[in-house]
């Protein structure tokens, strides 16, 4: 019997074919989005669990209290946390510590060989770790013994990605290489271990671990070694024992944080609350701020869902829709079946058959779809998803199964609603369309479309949002600004002699040295108060350490006060600058007001003063989604991290390659790098890029389809209605009025559709852009754009069938009734 | 075999009930060969698709094969009605998708006829109406003579006791038309199968036993030879 189906079934779409076409087509494009999609999911809600210890590994997690305002939460706690967890809670078997290198964006990482050049590279993503870490975590050595690896001081363990770069095919066990980090020092460190990158990701994407002790961060971490307020820089992870609450284990904390740190806190004037989340929902978790590697974004995701869904819907629609109009061409069969002895169920699941067979058929094309896209999807999406057909058998399996229940979804309605004619009444003749079906069919067609505006909505706010966020004004000069990181000792030390060479050549404009610039993390930031106010009431405050042209290559615009400058020296010991925003936070009436004030700020027992030099306006050092903050800058004569250099417009090759000799000049050793700081600042956006990117992609996707089904159901309006046009023609008509009688029905759905997707629209859209701070609003010019756009495409769907049916023969069309 | 007791159907037209069937009783006995005549809009189609349980009466009692139709329900009446009744149309009512060996087989797969079988049974049946060349043809490329006999063909393959034909020769040529009676005489004599047919041709409801004549939903004339 179900040969039977689906061989009609077969023959059906065949006599069809521009109907097949357009299901199958819109089946295909629809299912392809939602396996893309899936795997995308898929990928997402994977990272850690190749760790064999998973569900007992727990990251210790704070929320800051300051005045009783709970900040966010953050995975950041003091160094000797780890320890006293172990020594104090019986349950907790083992504790880790990770540290980022969180003050370079790349390490360098040099190894000598005994007979050959040196081999010196830029590396990103390094972490100190304890030895514990790789007892906690499974990772998969090609070398040496995890459980060991970095038990002693001075050892490193590498990806096998690095390794390959240092060592090629050498084993690199053992190998002596020299590591200089602006956060732990230079020193020379024994490989201990190579780890291979698996295909499941994890939250840490280390490409190499230093151990903890034999660089800087040792000393310091042992300084530390009693304050539990302040320096929450690390992240604690615990394994639990088997079958432990961890609810239960998290309600002892706050005990456990009397104990240690209620006296240090005090001083500090704020309160910590401590909380542990589950390795696997670190990842999908945004209620933790900077987490090792950024989280997914739910938005992110509930986006990418529905988007697939509803493309998916759409293409439904389309069969249903065709499905129905097309069934007077269907209703003598069903009523020979009938005759014959067909049960309404038996033709329920014919009918059935026949759209299981159509889904199938897209399910083959959507598979080759996805695998062509998914490269361009990975782009898209900034991750690297692979799909094999021999591995991921069981992900292809699990797409069937979505392709059979899509096939259910769109056949039902169609089935139940072919199969209840009447035979005898379908036998006589020909069968109109009931007007309950008609009345579906223009609401699911409303459905479409309303869908497809949203989509198009969306895209256009945030094209502008993104654009918004390009061109803005950030209160300072970004373009034109060359970035140099001063990685080592001996770039920091060459930074004068280079400042000084630079600022003779006629294509430069200024030169700066500074701890940090805008658009990068900014990590040190300080409880600040002015006089006659206590630490409770500190502000907290970025610190930026700079010389004392930083401000003025930057074009940082003074609004009270002075700027740093050579003239003023002593601005070295105790000088701040603040912008507009700390001003006013601290309480100063204007920012004349706050010149020449003293501020405070309490650090363990010391009471540090800094008198206010000058008020800057206010600009952005994060990007738009957050609001400015109290900022100050501190003058500071050497150890910058970065030199940055504003160019004039103009060749800035030719400028890169002076400012390359002049580097080898002073530092011969270290490999020279730049980056430009517009593009620095923008990379904060590229969830939003990305965002947008998929978003555009898919709703250009999702008119294609709607569109293809909309062409369908005119054609098949025109066609019904030929002999009425030839009629309409014969009695006079013109073209004109031929179009607009077959187009104008169409074009009230789509109105209707604009209208209800507006205000669906305009409420989604906003929500999105309550993240930024500083956004571009939604005015009425947006929706005028869309319904534009809207309907211009309804009008050239329709139109062209409406215009072919118009220009047909009467005489023919006529004489064929 | 078929006992009809004063059946009527009528359509609520405003405040009025408009009859088609108007109080019309008729028995047929199994192995008769009826034919039913009378002008258009008199009802002869309704009364035909009433005895073959595709249309239902407003009123009155239905009996066939010793079972009251008029309190069976759906599915029961559907199962007598597969077991029993074969139909064919004017317009023959091929599926177009489907070659003439499927055609013929389509009411054997309804009634669970195991696919051996079937195979054996259509055979039989192109064989029998010497269409066993054109099995793979598909009804568009065949004559409207070839239609109707694939479509008697049809209604036939399940050997049913009744067969109902409504005007089986209208859209046919006289040569063709006569032998489609040929055919249905040698069916009622030779096989025993009651036939209840409907017609406008004199000359056709004369191959018939019994002549039934409409009007305006009543029987006005019977008469039997």
């Amino acid at each position: 019997m179900i040969k039977n189906y689906f061989k009609i079934g077969w023959r059906n779409m065949m006599k069809n074919k521009f109907f097949s076409f357009i299901n199958i087509f819109g089946l295909s494009v629809g299912l392809a989005c939602c396996m893309l999609i899936a795997l995308y999911l898929n990928y997402e809600t994977s990272h850690d669990s190749q760790h064999k210890n998973a569900p007992n590994i727990y990251q210790v997690v704070t929320a800051f209290i300051q005045n009783g305002n709970k900040r966010m939460k953050m995975p950041n706690t003091p160094a000797p946390m780890a320890g006293a967890l172990k020594r104090e809670f019986p349950e907790v078997i083992e504790t880790a510590r990770l540290l980022k290198l969180f003050i370079e964006d790349k390490t360098i990482i040099q190894f000598n060989p005994a007979n050959g050049e040196r081999k010196s590279f830029l590396e990103e993503k390094g972490y100190l770790a304890d030895a514990s870490f790789f007892k906690i975590f499974t990772y998969n050595f090609a070398e040496g013994d995890a459980a060991n690896a970095l038990a002693n001081p001075r050892t490193i363990v590498i990806s096998q990605k690095l390794a390959d770069k240092l060592f090629g095919t050498q084993p690199a066990l053992n190998k002596v290489i020299h590591v200089n980090s602006n956060t732990n020092g230079e020193q020379d460190y024994t490989v201990t271990g190579v780890f291979k990158e698996g295909k499941t990701p994890s939250h840490v994407d280390a490409n190499f671990f230093l151990s903890v002790n034999g660089g800087n961060m040792e000393g310091f971490i042992k300084r530390q070694a009693n304050d539990f307020a302040s320096n929450n820089m690390f992240y604690t992870y615990l394994l639990l024992k088997p079958g432990t609450n961890a609810a239960k284990l998290q309600v002892k904390l706050p005990a456990f944080m009397d104990k240690y740190a209620s006296k240090d806190l005090k001083n500090m004037g704020f309160q910590k609350e401590q909380s542990l989340i589950s390795l696997r929902d670190i990842h999908l978790s945004s209620e933790v701020e900077s987490n090792v590697t950024p989280p997914a974004s739910k938005t992110y995701l509930y986006v990418l869902f529905s988007i697939a869904i509803f493309t998916l819907i759409i293409a439904c629609i389309n069969f249903m829709n065709l499905s129905t109009a097309r069934s007077s061409k269907r209703s003598s069969e069903v009523g020979v079946r009938k005759v014959l002895g067909a049960e309404k169920s038996t033709l329920i699941k014919q009918f059935l058959g026949e759209s299981i067979l159509m889904t199938l058929i897209a399910f083959i094309f959507a598979i080759v779809i996805t695998l062509i896209l998914l490269p361009l999807f990975n782009q898209l999406s900034g991750r690297v998803i692979t799909l094999s057909v021999s591995k991921d058998l069981m992900l292809f399996f699990e797409f069937l199964v979505m392709a059979l229940i899509t096939g259910v979804l769109a056949g039902s309605y169609p089935a139940f609603y072919l199969s209840s004619f009447n035979p005898v009444k379908v036998l006589k003749g020909k069968l109109t369309n009931s007007l309950a079906v008609v009345a579906v069919r223009k609401g699911l067609v409303v459905f479409q479309f309303i869908i497809s505006v949203v989509l198009i909505v969306a895209s256009v706010v945030i094209a502008r949002q993104m654009n918004y966020m390009r061109t803005a004004d950030l209160g300072f000069a970004k373009d034109q600004q060359i970035v140099v990181p001063l990685r080592t000792t001996a770039a920091k030390s060459a930074y004068a002699a280079l400042k000084a060479e630079l600022q003779e050549n006629s294509g430069v404009i200024s030169i700066g040295g500074s701890a940090y610039y805008p658009g990068i993390f900014n990590p040190s930031d300080n409880l600040i108060y002015k006089e006659g106010q206590t630490t409770a009431e500190g502000k907290r405050t970025r610190l930026n350490y700079v010389d004392d042209n930083f401000l003025q290559t930057l074009n940082i615009q003074p609004l009270a006060g002075r700027l740093f400058s050579p003239d003023f020296h002593s601005d070295t010991t105790n000088g701040i600058i603040i912008n507009e925003k700390a001003a006013k936070e601290f309480g100063f009436s204007s920012a004349k007001d706050a010149v020449n004030k003293k501020l405070f700020n309490k650090f363990q027992d010391n009471t540090n003063t800094f008198t206010i030099v000058g008020v800057v306006k206010d600009f952005h050092y994060e990007d738009l989604h957050l609001p400015v903050t109290p900022y100050g800058f501190m003058l500071n004569t050497a150890g910058f991290n970065y030199m940055v250099i504003h160019a004039k417009p103009g060749n800035i090759a030719s400028m890169l390659k002076t400012i390359e000799i002049s580097w080898k000049k002073y530092d011969q050793n270290d490999p020279f790098d730049y980056s430009f700081l517009d593009e620095d600042f923008d990379k904060n956006y590229q969830a939003d890029t990305r965002l947008a990117g998929i978003v555009g992609y898919f709703t250009v996707v999702a008119i294609l389809i709607s569109c293809l089904g909309l062409f369908g159901l005119a054609a098949f309006s025109a066609e019904q209605r030929t002999k009425e046009i030839g009629v309409r023609k014969v009695l006079g008509a013109s073209v004109k009025t031929i179009v607009s009688l077959l187009s104008v029905d169409f074009l009230k759905l789509i109105i209707a559709s604009i209208i209800i997707a507006s205000l669906l629209a305009w409420w989604l859209m906003n929500k999105w852009l309550q993240e930024f701070a500083y956004r571009k609003d939604i005015d009425w010019t947006i929706f005028a754009y869309t319904a534009t756009i809207a309907v211009f495409i309804g009008l050239i769907t329709i139109g062209s069938q409406a215009l072919k049916a118009a220009l047909a023969n009467p005489v023919k069309s006529l004489r064929s009734e | 075999m078929l006992s009809l007791q004063h059946i009527s159907k009528h359509y609520q037209v405003g405040g009025n009930k408009n009859f088609v069937i108007n109080d019309i009783s008729l028995d047929v006995d199994e192995g008769e060969f009826v034919s039913i005549m009378g002008p258009s809009g008199s009802g002869k189609s309704t009364l035909l698709n009433i005895i073959g349980m595709l249309d239902e009466p407003t009123d009155g009692y239905h009996y066939f094969v010793n079972e009251a139709v008029h309190q069976l329900k759906e599915r029961q009446r559907s199962a007598l009605y597969k077991q029993y009744i074969g139909f064919v149309f004017q317009a023959y009512h091929l599926i177009d998708e489907l070659t003439v060996y499927e055609n013929i087989e389509t009411p054997l797969i309804y009634q669970d006829v195991k696919g051996s079988e079937r195979k054996a049974m259509v055979a039989d049946m192109l064989d029998r109406f010497q269409i066993v060349g054109k099995k793979d043809l598909f009804p568009a490329q065949l004559s409207g003579g070839q239609q109707q006999l694939v479509g008697i063909a049809r209604a036939l393959i399940a050997k049913p006791k009744l067969l109902l034909a409504d005007e089986p020769t209208g859209n046919l040529n006289s040569k063709q038309g006569e032998e489609i009676m040929e055919l249905f005489r040698k069916l009622n004599k030779e096989d025993g199968v009651t036939i209840i047919q409907v017609t406008h041709s004199e000359k056709n409801a004369e191959y018939g036993t019994r002549i039934i004549n409409l009007l305006d939903g009543r029987v006005e004339s019977s008469k039997k030879f």
